[in-house]
């Protein structure tokens, strides 16, 4: 940006729309400012280098190297860990710059791995990858806070994610790994608050903001083991829960793509919403619910009702948006759902035609092409779902098809005329 | 916080990070020195881990007993104590649920429980054998070749310390050759 800026600088002296004053002041102005990008540069390529030489000992050690002695090979599995200690110290003693920390941190979490398979291996201890990898998770998890960490912090998320993703959709698996997930969460919580307090704008701020909510609905699944049926309400409400958040005004303010609860629960609102938008998906059988996921999903609705709440008390709930009531009319629909099955799935049809509808208006009215286009997704991903399931004549089909195409054109035509007139009006 | 505090809750740490580890030696070497061996008949098979590397995964043929007791449950502990049979190869003793009184028995996991044959099932916790990434597969094979061409003259046997609970899998052995020098020759 800034030697993009520098560049331009000539060719706008030439063309008198600065004076060279004004050119050599905004030189002075870069030239005396720190050069921030420099130091993430370094930083990049630390963690990537420290990614690699880590994930090489790993290998090197696998390979198992059956000439050495017992003991010398047990000298081997902890030279690397005692290099990574050694490194960290040093960089916490010396207070060296994010760099030394994120490279040191990042580099003694791997060797805690490689030590601990490299025991495993000379000793023939056995698999059991969920304890190996707990202990992995657990032994590198202050390393976060001691050293300001963001690669071991980005390590933690997607490890625990692994841990509970691998042993809570196996068939028989209980919810322990579940549980112990949650609290490594929240361990990381103290973390995201700092950042998201000194730092919102951060382009490590936004890929957190996006890695919770992904995580949590990748994993959300593993607490439900006897019904089935009720991942759709607890689902649901998650994907309320991350609509609400990504309302708060510290997400909200920032750029959309920066916001991944907003996007996160909006797609996933709608996603549920289609997938039950089928006739034999209301046939529920709500007895035998185990009182852990009745109790998670009520506790996720209880974080909607406090969300609506506290963004009503803080005003931002002053343009109706049918996005943060889904939740409620669902679980409502949810528990008479059995009873009033066709009722239900034409209402719910008509749930998603509405949020389309209001989508687009919000598009049209933020002069957002993005909006305005994902309201269009919405209906026509209804209409697809309907396409599949319902016995209207092809001919009608064809011409919802065709209208809603014809739709596409015509709003992004009509928006793209206005965003033009007022573009003119301003200039 | 200051960095001297830093540096000492990282110093608690590292020797946390040391001590799992060295613990996990520490128990090894201990039941490889203090407790008794067994041999154990075995069919060796070559899979991977991708951070401990080629190993031969073990199968074993006495991990089921007929039992008296006949409230087993599942994943509940179990603790079980072998004897030597006439051909000098380790068998199940007994199961109980209580630990023995001796140290050379072996703690593991309730598998499965037959209540019509009355036979409990576990596991054993030694089933994995590593080896160099290169001779991993060859010592497969080594064992499906010597029990092609003998018939029952040759023995793929596994030798397991057993103490206090723990069994530590010291080396695989084919005609009493340990395998790696076995597919050596």
């Amino acid at each position: 940006m800034k030697s993009k800026i520098i560049k331009e600088l000539p060719d706008l002296v030439k063309h008198k729309v600065i004076s060279e004053e004004i050119a050599l002041k905004i030189r002075n102005y870069y030239d005396s400012k720190p050069t921030a990008t420099t130091n993430h540069l370094f930083t990049i390529f630390g963690v990537l280098g420290s990614l690699l030489v880590g994930l090489g000992i790993i290998l090197i050690l696998a390979h198992n190297w059956d000439h050495f002695s017992r003991p010398l090979k047990t000298c081997f599995a902890f030279l690397p860990l005692i290099i990574g200690q050694i490194i960290v110290a040093y960089t916490i003693l010396k207070k060296k710059n994010n760099t030394w920390k994120e490279t040191a941190g990042l580099f003694l979490f791997l060797t805690i791995g490689s030590s601990i398979a490299m025991v495993s291996q000379i000793y023939n201890i056995p698999g059991n990858l969920n304890t190996y990898v707990l202990t992995w998770i657990l032994l590198g998890m202050p390393l976060i806070y001691l050293l300001d960490s963001h690669s071991v912090a980005l390590l933690h998320i997607s490890f625990s994610t692994f841990y509970v993703l691998h042993f809570g959709y196996k068939y028989n698996s209980g919810i322990n790994e579940s549980w112990i997930y949650i609290l490594l969460m929240v361990w990381m919580l103290p973390f995201y608050l700092k950042l998201l307090k000194y730092q919102p704008e951060g382009n490590l701020t936004s890929l957190y903001n996006w890695l919770f909510p992904l995580s949590f609905t990748l994993t959300l699944g593993t607490f439900f083991k006897s019904n089935d049926d009720l991942v759709y309400l607890s689902y649901m409400s998650l994907f309320g829960v991350f609509y609400g958040l990504g309302k708060l005004s510290i997400l909200d303010n920032r750029k959309l793509r920066q916001n991944g609860y907003l996007i996160i629960g909006s797609l996933g609102i709608i996603i549920m919403l289609l997938l039950t938008s089928y006739n034999w998906r209301w046939d529920y059988n709500i007895d035998g619910m185990h009182l852990v996921e009745v109790y998670l999903t009520l506790f996720l609705i209880i974080c909607n009702v406090l969300l609506l709440v506290f963004l009503h008390l803080k005003q931002r709930l002053q343009r109706f948006n049918m996005f943060h009531y889904i939740f409620l009319i669902y679980a409502i629909l949810f528990f008479i759902g059995s009873s009033y099955n066709i009722a239900i799935t034409i209402l719910i049809n008509i749930l998603v035609l509405m949020l389309g509808v209001i989508t687009i208006k919000i598009g049209t009215e933020q002069h957002h092409f993005g909006i305005l286009n994902y309201g269009l997704v919405i209906i026509t991903a209804l209409i697809v779902c309907r396409f599949f399931d319902t016995d209207m004549s092809y001919v009608v089909r064809g011409l919802l098809f065709v209208c809603v195409g014809l739709g596409f054109f015509i709003t992004n035509n009509i928006m793209a005329k206005r965003k033009r007139a007022i573009r003119e009006l301003e200039s | 916080m200051k960095s001297i505090h830093l540096f000492f809750l990282f110093v608690i740490l590292a020797l946390v990070q040391l001590w799992v580890p060295a613990q996990m030696i520490f128990e090894r070497e201990t039941a490889i020195r203090e407790g008794v061996a067994y041999k154990f008949k075995t069919k060796p098979i070559d899979p991977s881990d991708p951070f401990k590397g080629k190993y031969i995964y073990l199968n074993y043929q006495n991990n089921a007993v007929k039992t008296l007791d006949t409230d087993w449950v599942v994943n509940s502990p179990i603790y079980v104590t072998f004897s030597t049979d006439s051909l000098g190869f380790g068998k199940v003793e007994e199961v109980s649920k209580s630990k023995p009184e001796h140290a050379d028995y072996l703690k593991t996991k309730v598998t499965m429980y037959n209540a019509r044959t009355k036979e409990v099932g576990f596991s054993f916790p030694f089933k994995e054998f590593y080896m160099n990434e290169n001779k991993a597969y060859e010592a497969e094979l080594a064992h499906r070749k010597a029990h092609r061409d003998t018939l029952s003259s040759h023995v793929t046997h596994a030798l397991i310390y057993f103490y206090k609970g723990t069994g530590v899998l010291d080396n695989v052995f084919i005609d009493d050759i340990p395998i790696v020098d076995y597919i050596e020759k």
